[in-house]
């Protein structure tokens, strides 16, 4: 009997040990595909990942990637210098003739995605601000390159859908019901991390390319939020500064070397690599341009009105415009490179070039009553695009005429480049004008795209912009 | 973290082999011979009849004290060898054991009584202990081979559809190999991902989980019991209310199925053998229009909109040729699938030692237009083994199965084809190649684009445990379970060149997809069992330990030289999109249990465990689950019997617990950075929730279970009452936080109440003429029943309080617009506009009740069984638009129920307001056939000459008849309206014993 109730003890005791060692048990490490937070950012090398990730995500995240819900496309479609030609693109047709439904997927799409970046910036920064293992050199350069991206997607969702909630940190409890903020209140937090970005970041590219931003891409994008702001003399000023930077930037004479991968136009770029490197051309590349041989999948084209505003020896018209015959319709041909597989890639697509800056401080100039300088600026780009100066068309050059001049130079300069031309047409007020002559339903309401209705269900602070 | 875990290793190991080395000792220590019998051996022939002298067939005749055994034929003889001396077991379900010693008898003639009480012959698997329908304390539901077997589905739980009541069984489509969706009482969890049971097979845990694939599969996953063989199992068991499921704690919160396979006890030695052929073809077809209706209805919209038809708006109209006519349904899915099914088990033994070796192969083809085919192979092993003195024991079962299923790529042949205009062009060029030209001039792509993909995905799955046990002392055994299981699939996509327009310069492409899922337990127990006088007591002390490992990695070839070389990496330009994944989950616990029962009258049940799981927090590891059931015979009572006298059984029973549920990702609870698409980044993926915890489900049974007429007749009525609260759930948020979700505990509670019954009934069992009648009916609520602030929450306008969970919100339907013909909904709030705040009305999309009818009827050497299964439920009618581009049904033409015939955007947005309004809504309930198969046993003296034992032909059909008032394809899918889900299919063959 004693031996049984020894048997009974030892299993006891068994079931003892085993019941201590579930608590160390069911204590698991991460796996080798993931990282925690802290340790992303307690080591410079995967802290500089995190910010490559950010790059790397930009490509595929909608509102950036210059494909079919991009600003680019959507922004594009409304401004209506972009026409879908396939009338299967139901969703698309209604950015094309400014009715789009709150419930329209693509519309969802571009807001979701430019939250998602907003996260990884907010994300990164807190982690960032945590970190102990980052050198504060490291740590300063990422903040600014951090900020600066967080800068720019709040700059596209306040200029498309006006006011917006300003979401600063990863606190979801709180952001999940967050009411929409002033637009003043979202350009004075653009205004205030690109005024850090400026002041953190180096004058030179981190990774040698034009893909991660420098001090000077955020000086670029503070000169357009100011010349949005009509700060003209601020403008003015940020404009010249890179401007100047010889050094850096010029003004490509060539109009085919312009949107190559490091072109010396380039301010900032971003690079096909994020999309993990299956193919290698840039998503507008695959989006616009029409292939001469299959034709019929196009589904957008230059309006011809568009194409007929420019004149004939433009080499804008020639070099970036391509045109196709079996669907007789235009198409931005920018970027030349429709479908590669091919490394090193050849065409990065470009966010922020020299040639804005000309116009930008042409504006600001003609704005503050320096006509001369504006018609000196103005001609910069004219020349490149094979253009006599703006003085042989006009006899008596005032500021109306520059400022007009400025305006459609733009438009002929920016198509199919990050909604240009609809966000000129909204901040100077000509989106009526020019809009409802082809659209008989133009409202003025139409500005502005409606807050998504998914967006709307899911938080109920959020207020519908008017007309929707 | 690792070191602690290692150690822990260690201590499992070394305590596992002392047991083991401890066990092997005493086992063997008196028993030399494992396999070889030495004693003089006779032949006892015999029949058996019952009282009335009528044969009895099927009564098992065992040698008392081993395996060996053989059954009665259809005459009621019976043949056996066996030692001198010995004693013969006869038993038969319904009767009692008669124990006939052998003096020196050649021929023994045996009566059987009937037995009032057989409700204790069927011993009915409840996890970690064994119980009988009239003892049992809780609700299980049974169900055998015999009611399985014949059935050619692939995945074995596709055969219970109709067979228990609170089971519903959705077919995840019409491919083979794709998951069903299981629900047992309802769905308890606000994620869909939430909701699947617990599966056991054999005493080891699988994943119920589907696999992913790139494949035609990916939209269900692929069915993780696919590899085993129908053939192959004894019975399954599937365990409801907290009395049973408590003891699974926090898995078993939405059920636990547990499979047994077949072993070689009780079995008479010798192979028996299957083999049956059949076809399947999708049974329904949608009144679409042809040529001329479709181009009339077109042109009229056109008159209607007074709109010139162009070749972009009306490329039908313009381009196509106006006299050509495809049925697409025919084209799509009108082919024929064919299925062969083999399965061969060997069965022997010894007195001590007895075994069973199956194998099986099967094979299904599709009904989609293309050359593809679903394999499978498997191969089981069971060795059951005691020693001399029946204190060791030892049970060995192995599941192996793999299977090669070819589909085709990721072109998917569903309504997106079969509403083409009937005119749309050909498919193919002449030369076999797909043709663009045709349809590119349209503005489209080719619909069948991606036809010459191809996936072949290969799983093979191995599912293995030892149990051991040894009876230390009288009354007190110590048991360990071990379980291994193993479970890859590898898959190949490829994407030929061809498949895609030439336009696009997509190369030559492949997807691989490689996961493997392992995972190892070890259930160490004690079971104690002591007998004071009329308390009867009985416990298990137990622990378990359990980790799972899942990888996955996926990568793509890019630009194969030439077609025959996709797969071959080697031959590929680029290897792309590399991802690897890999999670770890461990899982250990502590349960126990106690059943009391007192005078064979009042049972108690007592049922605890402590969880703690890798899948939460710091904080939140740990939890306690429990339950107590208890049951009354009041039959045994002396009174009774004065009053019910009527009643050969009668119980009452009723439960009380708690289970959980940690179905939600691994390492959820991290703040996670991965690797970007792009090279050299990292990003974060999700939102991070370091707090969630479990779900709790607390269940609440009542039960009254009856027998009348000896028992001839049975009935049992449950009532259950689940609550599910601390919903953990992708919590859906606002995009502007970052993500679409985030995981989160929720202060909400699901109710999932109901009745049940279960009935059975022996109609008439003579001589020659057999029938039983089993039915089952469930009647489930389901129900949201709190949720505070849901209208703040991201969940405003997905639930309503006081609702079920499977709700639609719908807009009033307010007839034609007597302007533009188009449909109207009401605009409530008069806000000038629709949206969600008109979308007041509540629309129950769950089952009323539903239920099954089975009957098992023989005459003479015939024998038919059928399940009638019924549903009543509501659905959505599919297709009420006319004039657009797409294909409509043809009975809308006309009917001014229905908008006018128009192509414009105006006509459209009116459509899908409608199709979101209750006017689409009608009754999609419906009766099915679900299966029926009819037997014939050969005769004796026929099977015999072949040197056989017995043999039986049949023929089996599966949903050969549907009753249903429902204007889509198949009332399983009452809201696609387009979906298929369940084939008709009629196999035949024969089974065969030597």
């Amino acid at each position: 009997m004693r031996l049984n109730i020894f048997k009974r003890l030892i299993l006891l005791f068994l079931i003892a040990i085993i019941h201590t060692s579930c608590e160390e048990f069911v204590e698991i490490d991460a796996p080798n595909n993931i990282l925690v937070r802290n340790e992303v950012f307690n080591n410079e090398q995967t802290a500089k990942s995190a910010m490559t990730g950010i790059y790397n995500e930009l490509f595929l995240a909608d509102f950036s990637s210059g494909s079919r819900s991009s600003v680019t496309l959507l922004a594009g479609l409304s401004a209506d210098n972009i026409g879908n030609i396939n009338t299967n693109n139901q969703t698309l047709t209604e950015f094309d003739i400014n009715e789009i439904s709150p419930s329209n997927e693509n519309n969802y799409s571009l807001w979701s995605s430019a939250y998602n970046i907003i996260y990884m910036t907010n994300s990164f920064l807190e982690g960032l601000s945590n970190s102990q293992n980052v050198s504060v050199e490291l740590a300063e350069q990422l903040e600014g390159e951090a900020r600066f991206i967080r800068a720019f997607t709040y700059f596209y969702l306040v200029n498309l859908y006006g006011d917006v909630p300003l979401i600063l940190n990863t606190n979801y409890e709180s952001n999940k019901l967050a009411s929409r903020n002033s637009k003043d209140e979202v350009y004075f937090q653009i205004q205030e991390d690109l005024e850090l970005a400026i002041l953190l970041l180096d004058t030179d590219y981190r990774n040698q390319e034009r893909t991660t931003a420098n001090k000077y891409s955020s000086i670029a994008l503070s000169a357009r939020v100011n010349l949005y702001l009509e700060n003209w003399q601020e403008a003015e000023r940020l404009s010249s500064e890179v401007i100047g930077e010889s050094a850096k930037y010029e003004i490509l004479p060539n109009l085919d070397e312009v949107f190559l991968a490091n072109s010396r136009e380039a301010i900032w770029q971003i690079s096909p690599i994020g999309g993990g490197g299956i193919v290698t051309h840039t998503n507008e590349g695959i989006l616009f341009i029409i292939d001469p041989v299959f034709s019929f999948f196009a589904n957008f084209q230059l309006e011809s009105d568009f194409v007929n505003s420019f004149q004939d020896q433009d080499l804008r018209n020639i070099n970036w415009i391509g045109y196709n015959e079996g669907k007789d319709a235009f198409f931005p041909y920018k970027y030349k490179i429709r479908y590669s597989a091919e490394f090193p890639i050849q065409e990065y697509s470009m966010v922020l070039r020299l040639s804005e800056q000309y116009l930008i401080r042409a504006e600001a100039r003609a704005q503050q009553d320096n006509i001369q300088g504006a018609i000196e600026d103005l001609n910069i780009i004219r020349h490149r695009a094979g253009l006599d100066p703006i003085e042989s068309l006009y006899s008596d050059l005032d500021r109306r005429l520059v400022l007009d001049e400025v305006l459609l130079e733009r438009s002929r300069e920016f198509f199919a480049e990050w909604g240009h031309h609809w966000l000129d047409l909204k901040r100077t007020g000509k989106a009526k004008e020019f809009l409802s002559v082809s659209n008989l339903t133009w409202d003025d309401t139409d500005t502005y795209y409606p807050i998504p209705a998914e967006e709307r269900s899911k938080n109920t602070n959020l207020t519908q912009n008017a007309g929707y | 973290m690792k070191n602690n875990y290692s150690r822990l290793k260690w201590v499992a190991l070394i305590i596992v082999g002392g047991i083991l080395l401890f066990l092997a000792q005493t086992a063997f220590a008196g028993n030399k011979s494992l396999l070889i019998t030495s004693f003089p051996q006779e032949q006892i022939t015999g029949k058996v009849t019952d009282k009335d002298g009528s044969p009895l067939i099927g009564v098992t005749v065992m040698l008392k004290g081993s395996n060996t055994g053989t059954i009665t034929n259809l005459e009621g003889n019976y043949n056996l060898s066996v030692a001198e001396n010995s004693t013969l077991v006869f038993s038969f379900i319904g009767y009692k054991t008669l124990e006939v010693p052998l003096n020196g008898e050649k021929e023994v003639d045996v009566q059987l009584e009937e037995d009032i009480s057989s409700l204790d012959e069927v011993q009915i698997n409840a996890g970690y202990y064994n119980t009988t329908k009239r003892e049992s304390t809780g609700n299980i539901s049974r169900v055998t081979a015999a009611e399985i077997e014949l059935q050619p589905v692939i995945s074995p739980l596709q055969a219970l559809q109709g067979r228990v009541a609170g089971l519903v069984i959705t077919p995840g489509g019409s491919h083979p190999g794709m998951a069903s969706t299981i629900r047992i009482r309802g769905q308890n969890s606000l994620r869909e991902d939430g909701n699947f049971p617990l599966y056991i097979i054999d005493g080891v845990p699988i994943n119920s989980t589907p696999i992913e694939s790139n494949s035609l599969l990916g939209s269900s996953g692929i069915d993780p019991l696919n590899n085993l063989s129908v053939n192959n199992i004894e019975s399954i068991e599937v365990l409801k209310d907290a009395d049973a499921t408590a003891i699974y704690g926090s898995r078993g919160a939405n059920g636990v199925i547990l499979i047994t396979t077949k072993n070689g006890i009780g079995k008479h030695a010798g192979l028996e053998g299957q083999i049956y052929i059949g076809a399947a073809t999708i049974p329904n077809r949608l009144d679409l229009m042809d040529t001329q209706e479709y181009l009339a209805m077109r042109r009229q919209a056109f008159v209607n909109d007074d709109l010139e038809p162009n070749q972009y708006n009306a490329y039908d109209l313009v381009l196509w040729d106006q006299n050509r006519y495809t049925d697409w349904q025919d084209y799509a899915f009108g082919g024929t699938s064919k299925t062969t099914n083999v399965s061969l088990a060997y069965s022997g033994g010894s007195e001590n030692t007895s075994f069973r070796v199956g194998g099986s192969f099967f094979t299904q083809g599709t009904v989609y237009p293309a050359d593809y085919s679903y394999q499978k192979i498997t191969g089981s092993l069971n060795l059951t083994h005691h020693s001399e003195n029946e204190k060791f024991r030892m049970n060995l079962s192995l599941n192996y199965g793999l299977d090669d299923n070819n589909l085709v790529g990721n072109l998917n042949l569903n309504s997106s084809v079969f509403l083409l205009p009937p005119n749309a062009p050909s498919i193919f060029n002449d030369d076999g190649s797909l043709n663009w030209e045709e349809w590119g001039e349209a503005g489209l792509n080719n619909p069948f684009e991606g036809y010459f993909n191809t996936t072949l995905t290969h799983t093979n799955s191995l599912i293995s445990n030892l149990g051991l046990s040894y009876q230390l002392l009288d009354g007190i055994q110590l048991k360990s379970s071990f379980g291994y299981t193993n479970f890859t699939s590898d898959e190949l996509l490829k994407l030929p060149a061809r498949s895609y327009n030439p336009a696009f310069g997509v190369p030559n492409n492949s997807f691989q997809l490689n996961v493997n899922r392992r995972s190892w337990i070890v259930e160490p127990q004690i079971v104690l069992e002591k007998e004071f006088q009329r308390l009867k007591v009985d416990g298990i002390i137990g622990a378990t330990i359990q980790q799972n490992i899942s990888t996955k990695q996926s990568f793509q070839g890019s630009g194969y030289a030439s077609e025959a070389f996709i797969g071959n990496l080697a031959a590929a330009e680029s290897i792309l999109n590399a991802t690897s994944e890999n999670s770890e989950y461990h899982y250990a616990a502590l349960f126990s249990r106690l059943g009391l029962n007192w005078d064979k009258k009042y049972y108690l049940n007592l049922t605890g465990r402590r969880d703690g799981s890798s899948r939460f927090g710091s904080n939140n590891r740990f939890a306690n689950f429990w339950a107590i059931g208890s049951a009354w015979i009041f039959t045994e009572e002396s009174f009774m019997e004065d009053y019910l006298s009527f009643l050969s059984f009668g119980k009452i029973r009723g439960s009380y617990g708690t289970t959980g549920n940690d179905q939600i990702g691994d390492y959820g609870y991290l703040d996670i950075y991965e690797a970007t698409q792009g090279a050299g980044g990292l990003y974060p993926t999700s939102l991070a929730n370091p707090n969630f915890s479990w779900e709790i489900n607390k269940k609440l049974e009542f039960g009254i279970e009856l027998g009348l007429v000896k028992n001839k007749v049975t009935a049992g009525l449950s009532y259950f009452r689940n609550r599910s609260t601390n919903q953990l759930v992708g919590y859906p948020l606002p995009a502007i936080t970052g993500f679409g979700s985030v995981q989160a505990n929720l202060p909400a509670t699901v109710e999932n109440s109901g009745w049940e019954i279960e009935a059975s009934s022996k109609n008439l069992s003579t001589k020659n003429f057999y029938w039983q009648t089993s039915f089952n009916l469930s009647v489930p609520t389901n129900k949201l029943i709190r949720y505070p602030n849901l209208d703040q929450s991201s969940y405003a306008n997905v639930y309503r309080e006081g609702y079920p969970l499977n709700i639609s919100l719908r807009y009033q339907y307010d007839g034609l617009d007597p302007d533009s013909g188009f449909y109207i909904v009401k605009d409530i709030n008069e806000d000038g506009s629709l949206d969600f705040k008109d979308r007041i009305l509540v629309q129950d999309q769950s089952r009323n009740y539903y239920g099954g009818i089975n009957n098992s009827l023989a005459y003479k050497a015939f024998s038919l069984q059928f399940l009638i299964e019924f549903v009543k439920q509501e659905g959505s009618q599919p297709l009420f638009y006319t004039g657009t581009l797409n294909n409509t049904l043809s009975g809308l033409v006309g009917n001014s129920n229905y908008q006018r015939i128009s192509q414009s955007y105006e006509a459209n947005i009116a459509y899908s307001y409608a199709s979101e309004s209750l006017f689409p809504i009608e009754d999609a309930s419906f009766l099915r056939l679900k299966t029926i198969s009819l037997g014939y046993n050969i005769p004796e003296t026929i099977i015999k000459k072949v040197g056989a034992s017995s043999g039986k032909i049949f023929i089996n059909g599966q949903n050969l008849l549907t009753f249903t008032p429902y204007s889509g394809l198949d009332p399983e899918f009452p809201y696609s309206g387009t979906g298929i889900g369940s084939s008709r299919t009629i196999t035949g063959g024969f089974q065969i014993n030597l």
